[in-house]
């Protein structure tokens, strides 16, 4: 499939918004986590947890325009307006412009005030809005109305997996001839029930993540987003994608051993041990989960940071927290290429390869 | 709190008017179009809101759409009705 060129680049989270904050958390070393504040059991509790501000979204849509967009959707709308900003789209028509987004969770806080809403009211008083922002494409609404965005829309949740599927869908779409443009994010939030749920299932966590440590939990749960703009011009200061590819393990060898890759692995054992059985002994790794937790839709963080890397010519620093197993070394941008890799829980993967344009 | 206290209040909080607080809506100004600028979907949320927090029913478009002139008409009819 004919390689999709990266124009802007959007991101948000807990290092801050735009490219410049995760040029920067990524050169100084990742902030610690903030914390998390919910309600369990009839009583307060907190856990360390990253995350992201969209307040900066004042920039672009006035508070009235946005009053009706939860945290969710103003994370996915703050991350869209960055990416525009970034490539000098923010004017201009927009009807060749497709829009593609991938969330794991979609609007949990949101789900969870409207289920909360029916329980103490009952049905009849349950929130209208709350309902229509539960929705997984709540998102994909918000910012096709308030960026204009007049062609077509689509929201794709394949938990892990969310960001290679719905990257494979917009090189399609480019590649097809669709539309001339794709305006391609992911996005997740966190709410006091994930966190809640967090703490049951895996304890406090107490940071930093280890990326490496591929058999301990060292998970710390994160939110944010990441917007592209994608098009098929063939030529980019951040590179190209060359493919966006989903398989299951096993395949113990199927990734080449002298590429450079780029792990989201986040500390949960049950997906990061998976990473040994797709890895040959001997692959450049970089993890950099550190900087913006451990969500669903991780993955189009590390897709931002290879974004970068391959703009200024070099991965950042590598976050390693201890040795790297399987004799994996160092990852490097020597063959002007990194491929994204995620591994869920089941053995699913999906890998984003990245070259210079 | 009187009842225009509280639509006020309920106004500002639940539909998120950030741009404004309860004590600038002035009671006899629209709540639509060129007044506080609400819209269709707010209005659906205003009749589930008016039921949650005064137990009051707006059935139809015949009851709401006088009641949901201003907030003095809103909180005429939910006196009337909280009467009978």
């Amino acid at each position: 499939m004919k390689p999709a060129a990266i124009q802007g680049v959007g991101v948000v989270g807990a290092f801050g918004c735009g490219v410049a904050s995760l040029h920067e958390s990524l050169r100084r070393g990742p902030h610690p986590p903030g914390r998390l504040i919910f309600s369990a059991e009839g009583r307060g509790s907190s856990m360390a947890a990253y995350l992201a501000d969209p307040t900066p979204l004042e920039r672009f849509v006035s508070k009235r325009e946005t009053r009706r967009v939860d945290h969710f959707s103003r994370l996915a709308l703050l991350g869209a307006c960055l990416a525009l900003e970034d490539a000098g789209a923010l004017e201009g028509p927009r009807d060749d412009l497709g829009l593609i987004i991938a969330s794991g969770y979609g609007a949990t806080r949101t789900t969870f005030g409207f289920l909360d809403s029916v329980i103490a009211a009952g049905d009849p008083c349950a929130s209208p809005t709350l309902f229509s922002n539960s929705v997984h494409n709540a998102a994909a609404a918000h910012v096709a109305i308030q960026l204009r965005i007049t062609g077509p829309t689509l929201t794709v949740s394949q938990f892990g997996m969310s960001v290679a599927s719905a990257l494979a869908r917009a090189l399609a779409w480019l590649a097809e001839g669709r539309v001339s443009r794709v305006l391609f994010g992911a996005v997740d939030e966190l709410c006091p029930v994930l966190g809640y749920c967090h703490q049951r299932f895996f304890g406090d966590p107490s940071g930093p993540i280890a990326p490496f440590a591929l058999h301990r939990h060292s998970a710390v749960p994160g939110e944010g987003a990441a917007f592209l703009l994608l098009d098929g011009s063939g030529s980019s200061r951040y590179g190209l994608i060359a493919g966006a590819d989903l398989g299951r393990i096993p395949v113990r060898g199927q990734l080449p051993g002298n590429g450079s890759y780029i792990l989201n692995a986040a500390g949960h054992p049950s997906c990061s041990s998976h990473y040994s059985r797709l890895l040959p002994t001997g692959a450049g790794v970089a993890a950099f989960t550190p900087h913006y937790g451990s969500f669903p839709t991780g993955q189009a963080l590390d897709l931002a940071v290879a974004a970068l890397a391959l703009r200024d010519g070099q991965l950042p620093p590598g976050i390693w927290g201890e040795a790297l197993p399987n004799g994996w070394q160092p990852a490097t941008l020597e063959q002007g290429a990194v491929t994204c890799v995620t591994c869920d829980g089941d053995g699913y993967f999906g890998t984003i390869r990245l070259e210079r344009g | 709190m009187s009842i225009k206290e509280k639509l006020k209040k309920i106004l500002v909080e639940e539909l998120n008017l950030e741009d404004m607080t309860p004590e600038e809506i002035v009671d006899d100004a629209p709540l639509f179009g060129d007044g506080l600028g609400l819209d269709s979907l707010d209005a659906v949320e205003l009749v589930v809101l008016v039921q949650k927090h005064f137990g009051v029913e707006i059935k139809d478009m015949d009851e709401g759409r006088p009641a949901l002139q201003s907030v003095n008409s809103l909180a005429a009819f939910i006196e009337a009705k909280s009467a009978t």
